[in-house]
């Protein structure tokens, strides 16, 4: 009956303190293999091929006779404690840069630096 | 009878805390919400005008957010945006003088800035120039909105 009570108590305990807490993730759209954008080869790969590896774009942006395939995601983590809160959202995007005849020109792709972390604190350290 | 005493207690206890949960927000709320990761210019050094083309910018930055045309030439644009917000409820204490009104009062504000990072490359995909815009630190948690 002792035990029951501790064991009772500490899981009390637990769901007091973490009251008022989320973590929350959320994304936008697939991310690419970095695998299926090493597969496009400038100068050889056209219009279709890059639709049958990374699939349609999410946009198409003309620039100065040149068609380029924008595909990107969005990856979000979401942090709650008490009174702070913090989200932090990141950006993948990768652009397939065609030439007028349609073949692959450039492939522009790239992480952004630093991992996407899940914070709560709101503020740069100490207080900014 | 000892044991049945403590367990009612601490049936008391954790139905109070549990009745207070609406409270976890509490008078005051700190939010932020942040898009990437700020470039500086110390991250830039190894860019040079005429020779780093907009593959090796992509290594090492990441690819862009945004890609625009321009007369003779293309444009790519970094975002950093950071944005904060503060919220107080002044009114938030009276729940304890008056049980059954609780008025809130809520003042407070916040902010959205913006840094930019753009590149411009020529024909050949090298870059021609590139400028900061820094906005960020235009965000800030306001406390009195009533300021200006």
């Amino acid at each position: 009956m002792k035990q029951l009570v501790c064991c009772l108590l500490g899981l009390s305990m637990v769901a007091v303190l973490s009251q008022g807490c989320a973590f929350i993730r959320g994304n936008y759209g697939e991310e690419l293999g970095q695998g299926d954008v090493t597969s496009i080869q400038k100068g050889v790969s056209t219009r279709a091929d890059v639709a049958a590896v990374l699939g349609a774009p999410d946009r198409i942006i003309g620039a100065n006779d040149r068609e380029i395939f924008h595909y990107y995601h969005y990856d979000v983590k979401s942090g709650s404690v008490f009174i702070f809160s913090r989200t932090n959202i990141k950006s993948d995007d990768t652009y397939v840069i065609f030439n007028g005849a349609g073949i692959v020109e450039e492939v522009v792709s790239g992480k952004r630096k630093g991992p996407l972390e899940f914070q709560f604190w709101p503020f740069d350290w100490p207080f900014n | 009878m000892t044991m049945l005493r403590n367990v009612s207690i601490y049936l008391i206890l954790a139905l109070t805390f549990v009745s207070l949960d609406g409270c976890s927000q509490g008078p005051l709320i700190w939010r932020r919400v942040t898009l990437n990761q700020p470039i500086s210019s110390g991250d830039v050094v190894f860019i040079v005008p005429g020779k780093t083309d907009i593959t090796a910018v992509a290594e090492r930055l990441g690819a862009p957010n945004e890609i625009l045309t321009s007369q003779g030439g293309i444009v790519t644009r970094y975002y950093f945006a950071d944005g904060k917000y503060f919220k107080a409820n002044y009114g938030w204490g009276f729940r304890f003088l008056i049980p059954f009104f609780s008025p809130d009062l809520d003042l407070g504000g916040g902010g959205i800035g913006r840094d930019v990072f753009q590149v411009t490359y020529d024909q050949h995909w090298r870059v021609r120039d590139h400028a900061f815009a820094f906005h960020s630190r235009s965000s800030e948690f306001m406390v009195w909105p009533f300021k200006d």
